[in-house]
């Protein structure tokens, strides 16, 4: 169990410059989940604390103590390889097994927690098999439980759960979280996943271009996201955002007419989360035509267009209407809306 | 230890072996090559005489012949292996029995020691009884009875035939994993717009091959040029002088005439000669690469 | 029609070139059964003998200890060979070390350079040392030959190993020594074992050192081959089952790392 501090950290490739003067604090006991794009810099991220690149500027420190020159071995760091890293020459017990051998657990008792290890992760059956006799799902399985075996100073995983099919990965998720409020270790969680992430972090860190653009609860990235480029990436359907324009305290765009609290100015984005809009009718402030229906399940996904306007609206799992018929839109009540700078994607309100 | 440590630590043991065994001899003939030192007279090197036993060389008559027997070696035998690798390994990469079973025993040519080869071959052309021989004149009557070794260009034919039934194979299996590289989509792609077998393969599969084909000719040339085994189990450097290569006319400067110091400055001169062509299918090696990534 | 033709035409080419490949073989291994009456006779309506096999073995070929010195200096050069250049082939592939591409350039030139130019002084120190005719100067001579190779070869299987299993290793707690041993050897074995037969090979085959370096004790099956010409001419007989004996091993290994050969031979050249 260990406090993770990242201090200025800076990674170069060569001329390529993938992770800028960072810092990062990552508490004790912290379930801390990085969330961005692909090749924003997670995977580096992580193998910068894992030891396994060498930083180019910075400090990393761990409990407290300064590793930048300690090898990986040294830092007491369990690790789930985005792709796998399985020993292929040895079975699936093996594989398990190997961290708890290399710390000299005597036999009986390694042969104990492999067993509950690969229990834990339904890989119980597979445990004579080599890697390459397994499929991608199973295979991570086995990277987790190797992962998962012994209790680290701090758990790195980079997605984890990315290859299991939808019921084993909420399994999985539940059994992470467990494990986590079981044993309270730092952990670092890279997933694509916002559900994951949603569920399973304390903090989430927004990372873009190898920066980390918010860090936060993940109530408030939801909620409070600091600017356009979060606001875009967290949510599943991302949220509207629609360009436009504010004059005398209204926000203007093609279909779109509504009081916001803002001085004049012309580039402006305005964003709502889908489930914040409700279909209404008569004079609306958002109006257009609908342009396409998608059921998901649970709700119905409606999309609006209006000019170059296209907002999308979280409906009921029975609307039912043609397509090009009248569309009208507004703001649920107490609903949240955003306001950006085009350019420079800064909030403009609160 | 750490990994820096570590990491020129393993290399030490190596290094060790390269330098004993290669680096320091290499040094050592180098010195030599610039003194004056004949076996039978002395034990020990006299002195220094500079560049005299190089220019000895630019005189000497068996010399300037073993150039020219290595030059006509060399450019003969690397020509064939290349072109005849290339083709036997676009011809085997397909799959099937006959192809598999043929991939398998062009193994066995280079697991052969080229002495044995070079013995072996001397037996098939002799004129009595030699198998090669007596087929061919059976087959056609006008080269009933050809002393094939006792001619000079048919003796430098032979030993060129020896090497590339030794090198072609192995040169083959180097072709095929270059083919494998080659992806299958691009060859496809134009067999589906209509391009003839021979376009495919001048015109798709070749151009990708420049790389592989480089180096399978730096390798051959390398080889080549140290020619030595067969020289003595089957001609001998015969007839005359007409096969004595390089490798053969220093062997025997140092270890017949047991004359070191020239031997020496010999040896280096072919070393030179090596590196230059060497350095020269590097540099274009360099450049194909930076096409090829561009 | 023209398929036809096609078809005919490639397998009667790969049935030309196995004969090409074999037929050499093949006449030596005949050759080797017959009486030496036979021998110098195209028929191959013979009655095979070992009788050629027993002569050779015995006095005054002695061909036994010919095996004898080839077994041990091959097998003693690829004892000292490849464990020294897998750990080098290891540094090379994954440590960017400085000088790196330098040190490893260096080693690939010494391929570059003509085996006589280090037999002379070889010739001279093994001379002065009392080492001449002795299977010590041939392996440390052969090693000069097959050490760069075999790390040449051997990095490039290394190259071909992905390096996730090893980090995985180390961040489970394995030093970089461990993770050799645990990890690398294993799943480098196949290279390495190919890489072994590869230099048994080179070695076991050598001729110029041998022919020089050794004179009664140390001469090995290469260099015995050439006692069998003698005032009388060529005991071709003889020969060939000289020939079939240094042959059959070496056919036997070749054989048995086929399969690898191709990736082996790849992986080094074409990087
Ligand atoms: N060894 C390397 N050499 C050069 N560039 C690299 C190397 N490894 C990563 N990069 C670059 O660094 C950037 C960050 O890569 P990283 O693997 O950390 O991304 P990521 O966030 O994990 O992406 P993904 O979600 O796709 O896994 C990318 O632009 C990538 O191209
Ligand atoms: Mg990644």
């Amino acid at each position: 169990m260990a406090e993770v501090r990242l201090v200025d950290i800076e990674k170069k490739y060569g001329s390529f410059l993938a992770v800028p003067q960072q810092s990062l604090t990552i508490e004790d006991g912290e379930f801390l989940v990085l969330l961005g794009p692909s090749g924003c810099g997670k995977t580096t991220t992580m193998r910068m604390i894992a030891g396994l690149e060498d930083i180019t500027a910075g400090d990393i420190q761990i409990a407290g103590e300064r590793v930048n020159d300690k090898p990986p071995k040294d830092r007491d760091i369990a690790m789930v390889f985005q792709n796998y890293g399985l020993y292929p020459h040895m079975t699936v017990r093996q594989n398990i097994e190997y961290p708890l051998k290399l710390r000299k657990v005597n036999k009986a008792e390694r042969a104990r927690r492999v067993q509950d290890t690969a229990d834990k992760v339904e890989l119980g059956t597979l445990l004579d098999r080599r890697p390459s006799e397994l499929s991608g799902g199973q295979r991570q399985r086995v990277a987790l439980a190797r992962a998962i075996v012994r209790t680290p100073k701090i758990f790195l995983m980079d997605e984890p759960l990315s290859n299991l099919d939808a019921k084993l990965r909420v399994t999985m998720r539940a059994e992470l979280k467990h494990l986590h409020h079981e044993l309270g270790v730092t952990t670092v969680y890279v997933t694509h996943d916002q559900m994951e992430a949603m569920t399973l972090a304390d903090r989430v860190a927004v990372m873009r271009e190898g920066r980390i653009v918010q860090l936060d609860t993940p109530k408030r990235i939801y909620s409070d996201p600091a600017d356009l480029f979060v606001a875009g990436f967290i949510g599943s359907p991302s949220m509207n955002l629609i360009d436009g324009a504010v004059q005398d305290g209204r926000f203007i765009a093609e279909g779109m007419d509504l009081p916001v609290s803002l001085p004049d100015r012309d580039e402006v984005v305005f964003g709502i989360r889908p489930e914040d809009l409700e279909l209404a009718d008569g004079d609306t402030p958002i109006k257009g035509r609908l342009y396409a229906l998608e059921l998901t399940g649970e709700s119905t996904l409606v999309t609006m267009r209006a000019g170059k306007t296209s907002v999308c609206a979280r409906g009921h799992a029975d609307f039912e209407a043609p397509i090009n018929a009248p569309c009208h839109l507004a703001p649920k009540t107490g609903a949240r809306f955003y306001l950006f700078d085009r350019a420079t994607g800064q909030r403009l309100d609160g | 230890m750490n990994e820096r440590t570590l990491s020129y630590a393993l290399l030490v043991p190596a290094f060790v072996i390269v330098i004993a065994t290669t680096i320091y001899p290499l040094a050592y003939s180098f010195v030599t090559s610039f003194r004056e030192w004949d076996l039978t007279k002395q034990l020990r090197p006299s002195g220094f005489v500079g560049l005299q036993n190089y220019a000895h060389a630019a005189t000497e008559s068996g010399f300037q012949n073993s150039l020219w027997v290595t030059a006509i070696f060399v450019v003969t035998s690397v020509i064939l292996t290349v072109v005849l690798a290339m083709s036997l390994a676009l011809l085997l990469r397909r799959t099937g029995r006959l192809h598999t079973f043929t991939r398998i025993i062009l193994i066995l040519p280079f697991a052969m020691s080229p002495a044995l080869i070079g013995v072996s071959y001397r037996f098939m052309f002799n004129p009595e009884f030699g198998v090669l021989a007596k087929g061919l004149g059976a087959v056609f009557p006008a080269l009933e009875g050809t002393p094939w070794l006792a001619n000079p260009d048919l003796a430098m034919a032979i030993l060129v035939i020896t090497d590339v039934w030794h090198w072609a194979p192995y040169m083959t299996f180097m072709c095929l994993g270059g083919l494998a590289s080659v992806p299958r989509e691009t060859e496809e792609a134009a067999r589906i717009d209509g391009a003839s077998n021979l376009r495919i393969v001048f015109g798709i599969i070749l151009p990708q091959m420049k790389g592989v084909l480089l180096v399978t000719a730096v390798l051959k040339t390398i080889f080549a040029l140290k020619m030595f085994d067969q020289v003595v189990t089957l001609t001998g450097g015969g007839p005359g002088t007409s096969t004595e290569t390089m490798a053969f006319f220093i062997f025997n400067v140092g270890f017949e005439w047991f004359d070191m110091g020239y031997a020496s400055a010999l040896a280096w001169i072919l070393t030179i000669i090596t590196m230059v062509i060497s350095a020269w299918y590097v540099r274009m090696l360099l450049s194909e690469r930076k096409m090829a990534t561009a | 029609m023209n398929k036809y033709i096609a078809y005919w035409g490639e397998r009667a080419l790969l049935v030309l070139i196995s004969v090409v490949v074999l037929f050499p073989i093949g006449w030596m291994f005949l050759t080797a059964f017959k009486k030496p009456r036979d021998a110098y006779s195209l028929s191959l309506n013979f009655e095979p003998t070992v009788q050629n096999f027993v002569t050779v073995f015995s006095d005054p070929w002695n061909l036994g200890s010919m095996v004898l010195n080839s077994v041990i200096v091959a097998g003693a050069t690829v004892a000292i060979a490849v464990p020294c250049a897998s750990l080098a082939a290891y540094s090379f592939s994954r440590f960017r070390v400085r000088g790196r591409k330098f040190l490893f350039f260096l080693i690939l030139s010494t391929q570059f350079i003509p085996a006589v130019v280090i037999l002379l002084p070889f010739f001279l120190m093994f001379r002065s040392l009392g080492l001449l005719d002795t299977r010590v100067a041939l392996i440390i001579v052969n090693l000069a030959i097959v050490t760069p190779f075999v790390i040449w070869m051997i990095k490039g299987f290394i190259d071909a190993i992905p390096t996730d299993s090893e980090e995985a290793a180390m961040i489970d707690g394995a030093s970089r020594l461990r993770v050799i041993k645990d990890i690398v050897l294993p799943m480098a074995a196949p290279g390495i074992l190919t890489s072994s037969i590869f230099c048994f090979i080179l070695t076991w085959n050598e001729f110029m050192f041998a022919l020089i370096l050794s004179r009664r004790d140390a001469v090995t099956l290469p260099v015995g081959l050439v006692s069998f010409r003698t005032e009388r001419g060529d005991l071709w007989e003889l020969m060939s089952a000289a020939g079939v004996m240094i042959t059959v091993p070496i056919f036997i290994m070749a054989l048995l790392i086929q399969k690898h050969f191709t990736r082996g031979m790849t992986a080094g050249a074409v990087k």
